[in-house]
């Protein structure tokens, strides 16, 4: 039951991030959807560390190199996602308002993901290893 | 009054030493991509030769080499104390990570190089390009560095 309320506040979650990319793309005052194309980082963050997990029977090891070389990828999608609006925010391609609000919906949703791994990633009657 | 800060503890509360290699990780992403970014940034803005030659990009690629050979080899492998050879051992772990920080720096002192002798000795109008190049390199300079040396091998046994 611990694992259904953590999957509806994680969607909640989700939903409000998406929201927020949502409002900077298409309040009429900023109309522009370039900023869309974050969307991409979200799809691609949580990839490398997956593999990674796949890759790496997880023995008494507390880290590994093959597991940290994932979250340094990780954190380049991350940085990617943050760049992303600013740099066309400084290109003038969008508003920095948009951008504000680009931010704020990158935030909230890479929380989510982090927290989707938390919830999920460790205890084993609901978990990704199912999968 | 006295003693208020006493009872603050930080670092019990989280295992840090378990948690290094995942922090040095994430601080050499951050630093590496904010690196390439800053550059984006600064191509975007600045599209012209004139003002930002297209050859200075050279010099972050060359960084981002040096990067990927410093952090190819691992300490054990250079100190000679790890379980496989390898291809050429122990000498040839040395060479690679010899060659790769000498990449590393050449870049960092290429990019300085840019800075003054292409925009401030010039004094040219626009100095940003030149500032951009100087801080991409530092940028992927010091994540490399500490996506080297923030980490250690022992948690890996």
């Amino acid at each position: 039951m611990a694992g259904i309320k953590a999957l509806i506040s994680l969607s909640f979650g989700g939903a409000v991030g998406l929201m927020f990319l949502m409002l900077g793309c298409a309040l009429p005052q900023y109309n522009q959807y370039w900023p869309l194309f974050v969307l991409f980082f979200y799809i691609l963050s949580p990839i490398p560390y997956c593999i990674a997990r796949r890759l790496v029977d997880d023995t008494d090891a507390t880290s590994n190199a093959c597991k940290e070389l994932a979250i340094f990828l990780t954190t380049g999608i991350v940085v990617s996602a943050f760049g992303l609006p600013i740099v066309f925010a400084r290109a003038e391609l969008i508003y920095w308002g948009a951008c504000a609000l680009v931010l704020t919906g990158n935030t909230v949703i890479f929380a989510t993901i982090l927290g989707f791994f938390l919830v999920f990633g460790s205890n084993d009657d609901f978990s990704w290893q199912q999968w | 009054m006295s003693g208020f800060l006493e009872s603050l503890r930080c670092s019990e509360c989280v295992d840090w030493g378990e948690k290094r290699n995942t922090i040095a990780s994430i601080a050499a992403g951050v630093l590496f991509f904010t690196g390439w970014w800053i550059i984006i940034d600064a191509a975007v803005k600045y599209p012209e030769v004139e003002e930002f030659n297209h050859s200075y990009h050279a010099c972050g690629v060359i960084a981002t080499i040096a990067f990927l050979m410093i952090n190819a080899v691992s300490n054990g492998q250079v100190r000679g104390d790890s379980y496989s050879e390898g291809c050429l051992g122990q000498t040839g772990a040395r060479i690679w990570l010899f060659i790769g920080f000498m990449m590393a720096f050449g870049s960092l002192i290429a990019s300085m190089w840019i800075l003054f002798g292409g925009y401030v000795v010039k004094e040219k109008a626009v100095v940003y390009p030149g500032i951009a190049v100087f801080f991409q390199n530092a940028f992927i300079f010091f994540g490399g560095l500490v996506f080297k040396f923030g980490r250690t091998e022992d948690l890996w046994q």
